[in-house]
């Protein structure tokens, strides 16, 4: 694929390089905006213990306990109703664990204020596998977005969206419509508006559900190549032959409870 | 906060959402149009009822007989009442006074030469403090011996059926007034909330991005807010310039034209500019909340 030609060392140098000229009010904005998670070598994500139900009787998961390192990348695996979606909506406090601890940055969400949310998710990007952009806007302003939230002034936005629409090889559509786009290149708009704000986790939920092999192999190279950057990267996916090409660590879910936690591991147990 | 982006951003969602702004804009205008004619209505009714009321004073009619001390001591009492806040005020009418007072109001004053001597007696106009006192004052009165009790009301007449069935109507008018603007704009912050609820139905999901990517509520609400403030004054704006077109049109000639007591009282009502700068900014007030709180529903994390 044509777009793919972006090396790892481009889009691992293009913020530490940039940021070494840029005026420290800048900076200290960047970091201020991540501030909920809080930096350092600890682990991204902890679970400890984690039930969430539905109503009275609808088990979303049953207790969870897992721990993420940062920078590590993550499959999370499991056939529809297992949970993926649960955890993941766990992650950015859409939802709350009925029991149970959830930390993610150093935070723990279920102490976390309703009002501190938005922030807590200008750490995080998402991708989902509807995309989820913005229709009446172009792609430039659909990445914009993101910035624009976090309050980033409009010479950094000018700056920072081309620079991630090259990375992620839309330069050339950032004018269009996001229904004039094809799958693939509407995930790729989704994937750069969620690393635009270069957070410290990334989290894909089915992000290669509605696409094609060949399209989704494209959009596990971007993000295998965000994660190299440091990213902690968890993906929901039940794309088996995508997890055994890959061979990362896979956490497996059935019926809300983790049934597997394997580094180095193919979607499925090898039947000895 | 953001003034220029959110402006873009609210000019952007009227644009792409045309037909839902132009709802938004004819809800507010249909309903500015309508409290734009009944609040100046409202206001002149009221002020035309007031005036009347005003008018109720009370004639207290002094006998020919009576002597100097018994009408001081009638004035004295009056002082006294005016003193415990019953009275507003009183002047007392000479008979030489009264009959001036009547050949003034008559076609033909030289008909009075043909009396013999001045018909008419003296009389205290006493100006309550409030025309539903005037039963009081006349009872505190009615001992007084300067009285002249051959005169209608038994010296003391005020038009006490008149007044009770005028202040009952004033106070009619009163409620029934406020409670009609308070239902029109509740109904008109209904009916703008309402197409405000069907415009960000339309984009519940806009709104549910925007929250991912950790928009704060404020930051999704202000170009709703604004949105809303805008629609509501082009609205109003709409309906202030139809209402000073009808004003022109209608109201002024009439009012130039007519003959009749009621239009030429100098009844208060408002002005139009105030009335203008009012209807203006309770469109864009009723927008911009209408849009604030319907969002609320939405911005639930």
């Amino acid at each position: 694929m044509s777009t793919e030609t972006d090396t790892d060392a481009e889009l691992n140098s293009a913020e530490p390089s940039r940021s070494a000229s840029r005026p420290a009010r800048d900076v200290e904005r960047r970091i201020d905006r991540r501030s909920l998670l809080r930096p350092g070598d600890g682990p991204m994500v902890i679970f400890e213990g984690v039930t969430k139900r539905y109503g009275t009787d609808v088990v979303g998961l049953e207790d969870v306990s897992l721990s993420i390192e940062a920078g590590e990348f993550v499959f999370l695996v499991g056939p529809s109703g297992s949970g993926k979606s649960t955890f993941i909506r766990l992650l950015i406090k859409e939802l709350d664990a009925t029991e149970g601890t959830v930390i993610v940055g150093g935070r723990d969400l279920g102490k976390m204020r309703r009002s501190k949310v938005p922030y807590l998710r200008r750490g995080i990007g998402c991708v989902f596998q509807d995309f989820k952009l913005l229709p009446g806007r172009t792609i430039y302003e659909n990445v914009a977005y993101a910035l624009e939230v976090t309050g980033d002034a409009p010479r950094a936005i000018r700056r920072k969206v081309p620079e991630i629409l090259s990375l992620t090889g839309l330069s050339d559509k950032s004018d269009r419509l996001p229904n004039e786009l094809s799958g693939g290149e509407q995930q790729r708009v989704s994937i750069a508006r969620a690393f635009v704000n270069h957070p410290r986790l990334l989290i894909a939920d089915e992000p290669t559900g509605n696409l094609d092999p060949d399209t989704s192999i494209g959009i596990m190279q971007l993000l295998y190549r965000i994660n190299r950057t440091g990213t902690t990267v968890i993906m929901a996916t039940h794309d088996r032959d995508l997890v055994d090409k890959m061979q990362m660590r896979v956490v497996a879910l059935e019926d809300g409870r983790l049934v597997r936690d394997e580094r180095s591991a193919s979607y499925a147990t090898v039947e000895p | 906060m953001r003034l220029g982006f959110f402006l873009r951003e609210a000019v952007r969602s009227i644009r792409a959402n045309v037909a839902i702004s132009i709802a938004a804009i004819v809800t507010v205008m249909i309903a500015v149009f309508i409290l734009g004619t009944f609040i100046p209505s409202y206001l002149y009714v009221q002020s035309t009822v007031n005036q009347q009321k005003s008018r109720l004073d009370l004639q207290v009619y002094v006998a020919d007989a009576a002597t100097t001390p018994e009408v001081a001591a009638l004035q004295a009492e009056i002082v006294g009442l005016k003193d415990h806040g019953l009275v507003k005020g009183f002047t007392y009418v000479s008979k030489d006074e009264a009959l001036q007072q009547f050949k003034s109001r008559l076609n033909d004053p030289s008909i009075l030469n043909l009396l013999p001597n001045n018909p008419l007696p003296a009389s205290f106009d006493v100006t309550p403090t409030d025309p539903s006192h005037n039963t009081q004052i006349a009872a505190s009165l009615r001992a007084s011996p300067a009285i002249d009790t051959t005169m209608p009301g038994n010296g003391i007449s005020y038009a006490e059926q008149t007044a009770n069935r005028l202040l009952s109507i004033a106070r009619f008018i009163q409620y029934a007034g406020l409670g009609l603007i308070g239902v029109l704009l509740i109904a008109a912050v209904l009916l703008i909330g309402n197409t405000i609820r069907l415009s960000i139905f339309a984009r519940r999901r806009e709104v549910e991005v925007m929250r991912l990517v950790g928009a704060t509520n404020w930051f999704i609400r202000w170009p709703f807010v604004i949105e809303g403030i805008i629609c509501g004054v082009v609205g109003a704006v709409i309906s202030v310039a139809a209402l000073w077109v009808a004003k022109v049109l209608i109201v002024d000639p009439y009012v130039a034209s007519s003959t009749d007591g009621l239009t030429k009282n100098q009844a208060n009502t408002i002005g139009f500019a105030s009335l203008a700068i009012l209807l203006i900014l309770a469109g864009g007030a009723v927008g911009a909340v209408g849009s604030g709180v319907t969002l609320r529903r939405f911005l639930k994390v």
